[in-house]
């Protein structure tokens, strides 16, 4: 029968560090990369040549940036895997990296995602096959067919939408790596013209640049580094899945996420109600709705009601995407997932500072990829 | 001389109106579209097992959309993209010919018509679809 992460040794991040992610620029990814790195060994309190291995996440830099940007840390011939999973690239990473450590691998190693925009051409473009819509549908199109589904199905309003934005926008204004760092009102949300629908630029994420860097050890790993195991935050489940065929019209999004988190939360043993953190994939606000209605956090037409209340602020009943989620923080891609796990991880600590969740415990990391894939993980603070 | 097709491996002419290129499996029975042989979405049949059909242009308004910004040359926003399921199964996205919004209710049904893109050759048609009732 085949194992799942919780059936090997445990998994902990013990150090996280990021670039913040911001519009393009001059600066070469390897900057951005080193900077993350640096960040994430200070925080862990280990040196560079004591990590073993490297997964680095990119979906847009091309082939092999690994190398060129590690370099600079010394080369001490570590393993490297370069992973590209679209943008649940950073995601898989670190699933990669925890699953080395679980299996005695290794008991120390990094996941790194790093990105620049760039014009690439999705590989489905090539797959042979034409469709009806060829190029007239992006992805906030998609997203905008989606919402309308949502509207038609609840009775939902262009502003339940637009609040999504309104908490991420605001969450992200406290927050140091966002890209977008500045609160914004409902009417100023809803007063541009739309892309899609009823969906506005403020209610889609930017493309950016940034890095995000995760540190994981395994309990040796924690005792002969002297490592704080009172800041190290236990990796309970990580999943996997990609889309199949659903028997309804109602979009594939919500199902696979509903799938993909009910497997690795019966993983973790977590009801979705013990969440403190959620790190979602919000790409666009009516993602933020029908996901976390689909996690199990409310019933399926509630979360414009409890969003509204209040529920999913930092101090509500969850805080989902304290970050500022893709919305504000961003979505940079490669380093998008990772960049979940150090929020996590920083909320689980209790060191997120202006934007900490009262008495956060447990979370969850949750990212969608071009496909789709969908890539979950549980986080538990244990110290 | 008879109008060409935008997508003709997409779509033709009958007699009864547009029909969409597609398959069938022959193993599972999942209707597919567009047409190809490489492999049942559903059950990984192949070659002969995947049978060409032919799809009433006629399905369920599942959603739509104004489209405001877009990477296609080859049309001008905003126009609406709908999204339909075909009452021969395959769940499709095609613009909906010229109207509101106000026009179109999720449910409602949908026929396909080959017309005209004004960005295009005039002896270009292409499919789009439009609720039945009007």
């Amino acid at each position: 029968m085949s194992k799942r992460l919780s059936d090997f040794r445990p998994v902990f991040v013990v150090g996280v560090g990021l670039h913040a992610y911001q519009k393009y620029s001059p600066t070469p990814y390897v900057a951005l990369g080193v900077t993350a790195i640096r960040e994430a060994l200070a925080d862990a309190g280990v040196e560079w040549p004591e990590v073993e291995s490297a997964f680095v996440a990119t979906a847009l830099l091309g082939m092999a940036p690994g190398r060129p940007m590690l370099r600079h840390l010394g080369a001490t011939g570590l393993a490297i895997t370069h992973v590209e999973n679209a943008s649940a690239s950073g995601s898989t990473a670190f699933s990669l990296a925890a699953l080395e450590i679980a299996s005695g691998q290794s008991d120390l190693n990094i996941a790194i995602g790093v990105d620049k925009p760039a014009m690439i051409e999705l590989a489905s473009r090539q797959a042979g096959l034409d469709f009806l819509e060829r190029e007239r549908v992006a992805a906030f199109t998609h997203f905008a067919l989606l919402a309308q589904k949502y509207t038609h199905a609840y009775g939902a309003t262009p502003e339940d939408f637009a609040r999504v934005a309104v908490k991420n926008l605001a969450n992200g204004a406290r927050n140091p790596y966002a890209q977008r760092r500045e609160a914004k009102t409902l009417q100023e949300i809803l007063a541009a013209p739309p892309l899609a629908g009823f969906l506005t630029p403020l209610q889609s994420c930017p493309i950016g640049e940034g890095a995000a860097a995760t540190i994981l050890a395994s309990e040796d790993g924690i005792r002969q580094l002297g490592i704080d195991p009172r800041r190290a935050v236990r990796v309970l489940s990580s999943t996997l899945r990609s889309e199949r065929i659903y028997a309804d019209n109602s979009g594939f999004d919500a199902a696979l996420t509903e799938e993909t988190v009910r497997q690795t939360l019966a993983e973790a043993s977590v009801a979705p109600s013990a969440l403190d953190i959620v790190e979602l994939h919000d790409a666009f606000t009516v993602e933020e709705l029908l996901y976390v209605e689909r996690m199990g956090l409310c019933d399926p037409g509630d979360a414009p009601r409890r969003l509204k209340a209040g529920h999913f602020d930092i101090g509500g009943e969850v805080a989902v995407s304290p970050s500022g989620g893709l919305i504000a923080m961003g979505h940079p891609l490669g380093p998008t997932g990772l960049g979940q796990i150090a929020e996590i991880t920083r909320q689980l600590r209790g060191e997120a500072e202006h934007r900490q969740h009262p008495n956060a415990k447990t979370g969850l990391a949750h990212m969608v990829g071009v496909g789709a894939v969908c890539v979950a993980h549980v986080l538990r603070r244990e110290a | 001389m008879s109008d060409r097709l935008e997508h003709p491996t997409l779509y033709e002419a009958s007699e009864l109106g547009p029909v969409l290129l597609g398959h069938r499996c022959g193993l599972c029975g999942l209707a597919g579209f567009p047409r190809q042989s490489l492999g049942c979405e559903s059950c990984g049949a192949d070659g002969d097992n995947l049978k060409p059909a032919t799809f009433t242009a006629r399905g369920a308004l599942v959603s739509f959309a104004t489209v405001h910004r877009h990477l296609g040359k080859d049309i001008a926003a905003p126009f609406i993209m709908g999204e339909i399921g075909l009452e021969d199964g395959p769940l499709i996205r095609c613009t909906l010919s010229a109207g509101a919004p106000s026009d179109l209710r999720i449910g409602q049904i949908m026929i396909g018509a080959l017309e005209h893109n004004p960005l295009a050759e005039a002896d270009v048609r292409e499919l789009r679809f439009k609720p039945e009732s009007v």
